[in-house]
């Protein structure tokens, strides 16, 4: 039965060809610019790790001035960042199955073909759990092991571009790069990794990339490297201040994640970092009172207000976009429909029931929605490839199959919005009217 | 031409008109909200910044050779950079910089003035060599330009400072800020004298409500030895000069990676969401009423077919082809009006619904206005040529079908 509805349907669409593209366009281009927006903000405000955001922490302490809180329009947010010295502190702890302090600084790399020029590379400095805390994947080999962090070992993760840049592809694990003055060898190369928000450090921009460089953390102390992130003090440091004074500042600039697998890991690890906070007090530091936060990735990314407000309202705009695009096609159905009146007369005078005309109808809606659908979804593919282009974000939004089904959902919901009141009128029209104007 | 049989037609047969009323009140709610956005964000990209943006390219040197861990070493270079960067034809005026304005990237401190440290205000602050307000095109209202002296303060001697006027007058408000100090509100120290005040100046974030605070300090405006130059050259020499800058400092030194852009490209960079913003919803807007046009097109011409017999019948009974034609563009009048009102109210609803989960901006009564007005013409232009064909019908339609 239905299969014979789809063809009465077609049938129907291609009688009238110019009335069909206008139908068709209406809902392709709502669904198009709907599904281009949803996408954009289900991404925006999506899950960058699902599969363990709940057990990793982001980790903040007040050790902020005594005098006035770290941030004015929320005074009971502790500082989004922690100071070197705390990080060495915390990190002391064996109570989190995976930790790392991290930061990005910009370092210069020097290729190994010689006609090659050098440049500047985002460097995320970080320690060996990075890797398996956050599940990056790898193509070649894999990140360092922890006693190359102690050392610190001259190893380095790079991702696929970089491979492509220096090495021309390929596995180049165990090749070297001169980065500053030292030569590094590469422990691993990544599998395209895009964690979008990049939740890790929303500090540098929640929708940027990750680094093309990875690298132990203590490095930081060979290259007396700053952060090429955020850095705040509140207390005064000499601008031409070295990386020692750097290290036993107040300065706040490195991101704390850990991950805690159980609910006793979780307590353990707050009552820690609380005894850590108390015992600091005792030498004079953290004068503002004890206000520790460990959020989880969603919690951290909605305190984080990553979602653009761009986003937002470019999802209700382009859903009040297909609302017009649905109403509209009510009045192009309206048309066509009772245009078809006599012929309706003559199958409800032949015997067909109400439901069936009303049935029929409703099918021709949504196969019009369905073939809209798919152009739109087609058209949505262009226009965030256009939008990627325009934001220069290394294809940020993409359709995945979750965003295909809400494409397809769509355009059933407006066929089926923009046909029942058509749907409903041609089904109550009586047979014998349209006999009599045969 | 009465309104009444208008009315009381529309009424007998009302989906034609709900359909056309709740159309153009959603597209008026919606491109009117677009044009809010689009206006907002449009005024913060073009609005004056004091520099003299057209004309700004930045040259920045990152050296990679030990030689560079000197401090006199970077001095020579860097003023050897600057003689050959300013004998450049096209070249107006060069100065380093540490961090480029509009770029989204720099330095900021809370000052006060001295006594009222309660009262902190954000200076983002940029530290530039000599020349630099002949170099951004900014403009001195009062006080004095950095002089050589000012390069190195004796131990414990305050910095001599230039500030936009803005920002002076929040830590003056009496307007007294010439001459006088500004207090670090982290040390309480003295930070430095004002000894300049320039009329405008966006620091590195023109997004940002402090975009006018801005505070030039005298210095040698390295960081980690990276040594950036702002070039100003003449006026539509840019293209010109822009190709050279590269080869004269690596002419200098050449071991440090250089990168040369124009200001115009960081400021774009930094405003990349504002112009897509702008970009999209101009094409949405555009499309809402392109489809609007058509609906209303559509529903018009449905329902002229629909009426083929009636309209014959009035022509029939001495009504004029005008009178037909006015009729239509009468009655398409009152439905897009109807329209119109309801989508004022439906404007100010979404536009508080966008405010408040977007940060739209507020709407004002002229941009609705002229909404309407956009609207009904286009209402009316879109039903012109279906009435016009309305028109034809003849009178003799009525004697074929009973």
């Amino acid at each position: 039965m239905l299969a014979y509805m789809i063809r009465i349907a077609l049938l129907s669409l291609r009688r009238n060809p110019v009335l069909s593209t206008l139908l068709i366009a209406a809902i392709a281009l709502g669904v198009a610019v709907s599904t281009a927006f949803v996408t954009v903000f289900y991404i925006c405000s999506g899950n960058p790790i699902p599969s363990k955001s709940d057990r990793l922490f982001y980790v903040e302490m007040d050790s902020w001035d005594p005098n006035r809180p770290y941030s004015r329009r929320r005074p009971e947010m502790p500082p989004e960042q922690i100071t070197y010295r705390d990080m060495q502190g915390i990190m002391a702890s064996d109570i989190p199955t995976y930790q790392s302090g991290m930061f990005v600084a910009s370092l210069t790399v020097h290729p190994p073909e010689a006609e090659q020029k050098p440049y500047r590379e985002r460097v995320r400095m970080c320690f060996a759990d990075f890797f398996p805390m956050f599940e990056v994947p790898f193509t070649y080999g894999g990140g360092w092991g922890r006693d190359s962090d102690r050392g610190p070992d001259p190893v380095v993760v790079i991702d696929a571009a970089t491979n492509d840049r220096l090495f021309g592809g390929g596995d180049s694990v165990g090749k070297t790069i001169r980065i500053e003055d030292r030569p590094f060898t590469v422990t691993g190369v990544l599998a395209p990794w895009r964690p979008s928000p990049r939740f890790y450090d929303t500090h540098s921009g929640a929708s940027g990339v990750p680094e093309g460089i990875f690298m132990p953390f203590e490095f930081v102390r060979v290259f007396e490297v700053e952060t090429a992130g955020n850095l705040l003090i509140w207390t005064d440091l000499d601008d031409s201040a070295g990386f020692d004074e750097l290290a036993a500042s107040e300065a706040i600039w490195i991101q704390m994640w850990v991950q805690l697998d159980t609910a006793e890991q979780l307590q353990a690890y707050s009552d820690f970092l609380e005894a850590y906070v108390m015992e600091q007090k005792k030498l004079g530091r953290f004068g503002r009172p004890l206000n520790n936060r460990l959020l989880n990735v969603m919690q951290w990314l909605d305190d984080q207000e990553v979602v653009p407000e761009e986003a937002t309202g470019m999802l209700v705009i382009s859903l009040l976009f297909l609302l017009v695009c649905a109403v509209n096609l009510i009045g192009i159905l309206l048309g066509k429909f009772l245009a078809r009146a006599p012929e309706v007369g003559v199958r409800r005078a032949l015997g067909a029931s109400r439901t069936s005309v009303f049935l029929q109808h409703i099918v021709e809606c949504e196969v019009v929605g369905i073939i809209g659908g798919a152009i739109g979804l087609g058209l949505s593919a262009l226009c965030l490839g256009q939008i990627n282009r325009l934001l220069d974000n290394s294809g940020q939004f993409g359709l995945d199959l979750v965003m295909v089904a809400a494409g397809i959902g769509l355009s059933l919901v407006a066929g089926l919005v923009a046909g029942l009141y058509p749907a409903w009128r041609i089904c109550r029209l009586a047979p014998a009217i349209h006999l009599k104007l045969q | 031409m009465e309104l009444g049989p208008i009315f009381r037609a529309l009424m007998h047969n009302p989906t034609r008109f709900w359909l056309i009323t709740v159309e153009v009140a959603l597209t008026l709610a919606i491109v009117v909200n677009c044009v809010a956005i689009i206006q907002d964000r449009r005024e913060l990209l073009t609005r004056p910044s004091g520099l003299d943006e057209p004309n700004l390219v930045v040259v920045t040197t990152r050296p990679f050779t030990d030689e560079f861990a000197d401090d006199s070493f970077i001095d020579t270079v860097r003023d050897e950079d600057l003689r050959q960067l300013r004998a450049l034809p096209g070249v107006r005026a060069v100065a380093a910089i540490d961090y480029p304005p509009l770029a989204g990237g720099g330095n900021i401190t809370d000052l006060a003035a001295p006594g009222d440290e309660g009262d902190s205000h954000p200076a983002p602050y940029f530290v530039v060599g000599l020349g630099a307000l002949e170099t951004l095109g900014v403009e001195l209202v009062a006080g004095r330009d950095h002089i050589e002296a000012d390069l190195r303060p004796g131990d414990d001697e305050p910095e001599n400072l230039i500030l936009t006027q803005a920002l002076a007058d929040r830590l003056y408000p009496d307007g007294d800020a010439l001459g006088n100090t500004v207090v670090d509100t982290d040390t309480h120290e003295v930070f430095g004298n004002i000894v300049g005040i320039i009329r405008e100046m966006h620091n590195a974030w023109p997004r940002s409500s402090i975009a006018g605070l801005a505070m030039l300090r005298p210095g040698p405006a390295y960081d980690q030895r990276e040594i950036r130059y702002m070039v100003r050259t003449e006026p539509g020499a840019i293209d010109a000069v822009f190709n050279q800058l590269e080869p004269t400092v690596l002419a200098v030194n050449t071991d440090r990676i250089v990168t040369v852009s124009s200001l115009a490209d960081y400021k774009r960079k930094y405003f990349d969401d504002e112009a897509v913003l702008v970009k999209v919803l101009t094409v949405l807007a555009a499309l809402l009423i392109g489809v609007t046009a058509l609906g209303i097109i559509g529903l018009t011409s449905f329902s002229v077919t629909q009426r083929t017999r009636e309209i014959g019948t009035r022509r029939a009974l001495g009504a004029t082809r005008s009178s037909v034609l006015g009729y239509f563009v009468i009655e398409i009048w009152v439905i897009t009006g109807i329209g119109l009102a309801l989508g004022a109210l439906l404007t100010y609803a979404l536009n508080y619904a966008l405010a408040h989960l977007a940060g739209a901006p507020s709407i004002s009564w002229p941009l609705i206005a002229s909404g309407i007005a956009l609207l009904w013409v286009i209402g009316l232009v879109s039903a012109l040529a279906p009435a016009f064909r309305a028109t034809l019908v003849p009178p003799v339609v009525t004697t074929r079908t009973v």
